[in-house]
């Protein structure tokens, strides 16, 4: 999983590298701890690297693509030049026919004299209902923007007179200072030069939602995704988790960090405190996207410092927005009852159990370590150590994507889409 | 009667429609820089005749004038009211429609205009600090913060930079922006040698912008309906400042997103600043005047700049509305005997305008000049709208060329901003380039989708300076520089 950053300055008093910079940390959750960035400078350049203080070892003229990735760096730009052209095309994630693509559209911008349409047929030509979302820079300085399929978001920002920012995520135009101005429609494309920007519409085969863990785990909780607040969505998810409640409770509290609005809901809900459990030592980092299975358990070690007083002796609600391998959930129990001593633990999950695998390589699932592909409901509460364990059901994510006019593809809890006609 | 227009693009053009269906019957006679197709056609059309001339030079269009003896002048664009034009011809006694040389200061000098606001106390005015030397203008953009950039003098509706800083972690990039704007702007503005400040650095505001205009004979004000440009180069707001790629008026007065009260401030606001005009230069102010407004949380309606004449395109959204006598309007304000007149437009429809304009507009006009375009005008028409011709030339083969700014203007109109969009993108796809050079438009003016975005910024600023009116803080931004106290003063940044 990547997040994509494009910004182009129609003005060359900019030098873009700390904007790159500040960009790729507003995104930085979406990918890994490494980046990329290709700029134009007389010729095409790209780099990477896990320092953002190397940005500034770069001159970044007025033009920029960049992205937070996690899969290997060939995998996550390619560049490549035939006669006059040349073109770096940044991937969100891995697409296979990423070559084919490339060798096609510089054959059409060799053969059309009208290069919007040339790179508009040519995306065209390729689009499919999954299709990943694209960055491209050429060596005249255009970079295209292509938002693939609805399964992954991509949002127009832009900055006074001078600047057009596309992310990923809108947080990154937040932080940037600039306005969002659209959420590009899946399917959608932009062409910036520096007289022109134009919108491409690309033929889109509509039918796949928006991928589920976008508005569940991935985007920051201050960001707004196709329109819907993040955070509006969470509470509400939370929300209807409430439903599955039989027990007495004292406290309500989230798995850091994401989980806190699922437990605010939830706390709101039943009118029961919400309460700050743990503190993580070091910066925010996302567990679910570490591959290394030592380097995920390192990661959630450090988030787990437990508040005591809070806790001890309570029965508590604890709420996570969803649940892959239980090792997160099972340090989290271990914790409670053995460092803190709390009373019962009523574990809600604000998803379906995930039983399948991601299509679309947007989430690498393992199978085999997939707990409730494996696990019985009984096993699973045993080996979580919890009095009770909930799951928001299908029927249930279908009424809260309806209610916020979002469709979620829902391959990996084993349907294909949520808010959709049938269920 | 004989009227003869001086100006040479889409906003003449627009004055010709509004005038032709008068009663009086002009016979339409037109100064211009360069053959635009659609104002020689108008004064073919109606008997009259165009000349190709030097509009900003005063000594020529009072020649010409002699020899037609009009009976009404409209000056049309700022630069001949610059350079005196309608002086002249009222010194020789004809009768003139457009602000004078020193009423039209208001629009040439940015300072003239904030320092009259700011001497009458008129509302809506922005903090802001002008220089004429650069050293001083250097020194001072070092501690500057969130502000903008503008030339001091008008130069086609373009030179402003918005620069909003107010994250500590990047105002330094964006100092050196400023750093290198000032120096860029000096040596630009520098060319006029009409003007004595250089450059202004302003309080920066968000918000919706609007213009509203008024018909003005020196004493009484005839205003007309709000009407919005949209003046960045591309869809969503996005690119470089332009004099105007589309506006959206209607239905009736006011528009989506502005209420009776704002607008009732609004025209206060602009008729305060014409009685103080009249009162600064001591000389009635005979014309077309807009308010370039901004309903910002720091004010509600604020001014951003002013124009001694109609907007462009804003005029072209009165071309299907307008019911009353444009030029009797027109000739009574010249006369200075407006009191008592009247505008009557259609309160039903709404109307959207969009210029389209070759690629290399607004920031490269010799890349964007030159190219061959062509425009379906009948297709148009069957649509029900019209075409204006704008920044295009009638070549010596009979083609006609790009003059490098907006090509054409497309007026539409109907009972719905749905159905005047669906009609006015048909309309706008008819102009075709004739030598691949791309040409552009937004599409996303007069969208539903652009409507509501712009409902919902107008909610959220009105809650804003709603809340500061009702706490004293209205035009307030305080700072605090401890050990000087607490400061009206929204041009310091975060390092002093």
């Amino acid at each position: 999983m990547n997040g994509i950053i494009s910004i182009y300055a129609f003005d060359e008093l900019w030098n873009l590298s700390n904007i790159v910079r500040y960009g790729l940390m507003a995104i930085q959750h979406r990918g890994f701890q490494q980046y990329i960035v290709c700029t134009y400078n007389n010729d095409i350049e790209c780099f990477s690297s896990e320092n953002f203080d190397d940005i500034h070892k770069h001159d970044i003229r007025n033009v920029a693509i960049a992205a937070t990735y996690s899969e290997p760096v060939e995998e996550a730009v390619i560049v490549e030049k035939e006669g006059n052209e040349k073109i770096a095309v940044i991937c969100e994630r891995p697409w296979n026919k990423v070559h084919e693509f490339i060798h096609e559209l510089i054959n059409a911008l060799k053969s059309n004299r009208n290069r919007v349409e040339a790179f508009k047929n040519t995306i065209n030509s390729f689009a499919t209902y999954s299709s990943p979302s694209l960055a491209i820079l050429t060596n005249r300085e255009e970079v295209v923007i292509w938002r693939g399929s609805r399964l992954t978001p991509l949002i127009l920002g832009g900055y006074g007179f001078d600047m057009v920012i596309v992310s990923s995520e809108s947080v990154a135009i937040d932080i940037l200072g600039g306005d969002v101005k659209r959420f590009l429609k899946p399917g959608e494309g932009l062409y910036i030069s520096k007289h022109m920007l134009k919108t491409l519409s690309i033929n889109h085969t509509n039918d796949c939602g928006l991928c589920f863990f976008e508005l569940l785990y991935l985007a920051r909780h201050d960001a707004i995704v196709d329109g819907v607040s993040v955070y509006e969505f969470r509470k509400a998810l939370g929300e209807e988790l409430t439903k599955h409640l039989n027990n007495d409770v004292d406290v309500v509290v989230g798995v850091p960090e994401t989980a806190l609005p699922y437990a605010i809901g939830f706390a709101n809900k039943i009118g029961k405190p919400f309460e700050m459990a743990f503190i993580a030592t070091g910066g925010r980092r996302r567990s679910m996207l570490f591959s290394d299975p030592f380097e995920k358990i390192v990661s959630i070690h450090l988030k787990m410092n437990p508040i005591r007083s809070s806790l001890e002796g309570k029965r508590v609600v604890i709420v996570d927005d969803s649940m892959v391998t239980g090792s997160t959930m099972k340090t989290v129990s271990q914790i409670l009852r053995f460092r803190v001593g709390v009373k019962e633990i009523h574990l809600f999950i604000a998803s379906p159990p995930l039983i399948k695998q991601c299509p679309f390589n947007i989430m690498k699932l393992d199978m085999s370590s997939l707990l409730a592909a494996n696990l019985s409901q009984e096993h699973a509460k045993s080996y979580l150590e919890v009095d009770s364990l909930h799951w928001l059901s299908k029927d249930d994510v279908n009424r809260v994507a309806k209610m916020f006019g979002l469709r979620f593809c829902g391959r990996c809890f084993g349907l294909e889409l949520f808010g959709g006609e049938e269920i | 009667m004989k009227v003869f227009i001086i100006g040479s693009g889409g906003r003449e053009h627009a004055i010709t429609k509004l005038i032709r269906r008068s009663v009086f019957e002009p016979r339409i006679y037109v100064a211009m820089d360069y053959r635009n197709p659609g104002l020689e056609r108008e004064s073919v059309e109606t008997g009259g005749k165009w000349f190709i001339v030097n509009t900003a030079d005063p000594n020529i269009i009072a020649r010409i004038s002699e020899e037609i003896s009009p009976d009404l002048i409209v000056v049309g664009p700022e630069e001949p009211q610059f350079s005196g034009v309608s002086d002249v011809l009222r010194e020789k006694g004809f009768t003139v429609f457009g602000a004078s040389s020193r009423c039209a200061e208001i629009e040439k000098s940015k300072v003239f205009a904030r320092t009259l606001m700011w001497k009458y106390e008129i509302e809506g005015r922005l903090y802001f600090k002008a220089f004429r030397d650069v050293e001083e203008a250097r020194k001072f953009i070092e501690y500057a913060g969130d502000v903008v950039i503008k030339p001091a003098r008008q130069a086609g509706g373009k030179g402003v930079k918005v620069l909003r800083d107010t994250q500590a972690y990047l105002s330094r990039d964006r100092t050196e922006v400023k750093r290198n704007y000032v120096e860029k702007l000096f040596a630009e503005v520098s060319r006029y040698g009409d003007i004595d400040y250089k450059i202004l650095v302003e309080q920066r505001v968000e918000g919706v912008e609007y213009t509203s205009m008024v018909i003005t004979d020196g004493e009484y004000v005839l205003p007309l309906p709000l009407i919005q440009d949209h003046p960045h180069a591309f869809e969503f707001d996005i690119g470089p400042e332009t004099g105007g790629m589309g506006s959206i008026q209607g239905p009736g007065w006011i528009l989506p997103f502005v209420t009776i009260d704002e607008y009732r401030k609004t025209i206060d606001i602009v008729a305060n600043v014409l009685n103080a005009l009249n009162r600064e230069v001591k000389e009635p102010y005979i014309g077309a005047f807009a308010g370039q407004m901004m309903l910002t949380g720091v004010w509600g309606p604020t001014v951003i700049e002013f124009y001694s004449r109609f907007g462009d395109p804003e005029i072209s959204n009165l071309v299907p509305i307008v019911k009353s006598d444009f030029l009797e309007v027109l000739d009574r304000a010249a006369e200075r005997r407006l009191a008592g007149a009247k505008i009557v437009i259609d309160e039903d429809i709404v109307t959207i305008v969009k210029a389209v304009a070759p690629a290399g507009y607004p920031d490269d006009k010799k890349l964007a000049s030159g190219h061959p375009i062509t425009v379906d005008e009948n297709r148009v028409k069957e649509l029900g709208c019209e075409v204006l011709y704008a920044s295009v030339e009638l070549g010596a083969d009979g083609r006609l060329y790009t003059k490098g700014s907006r090509a054409f203007e497309i007026v539409c109109h109907g009972n719905s901003y749905k159905d005047v969009y669906t009609k006015v993108e048909k309309a706008v796809s008819q102009i075709v380039s004739l030598d691949n050079w791309p040409i552009f438009y937004r599409s996303d003016i007069g969208s539903q989708e652009l409507l509501e975005d712009r409902v919902k910024t107008a909610n959220r600023i009105r809650i804003v300076y709603q809340s500061r009116t009702k706490n004293g803080l209205l035009g307030k931004m305080l700072v605090w520089v401890p050990g000087e106290g607490v400061l009206n003063n929204p041009l310091i940044g975060f390092v002093r």
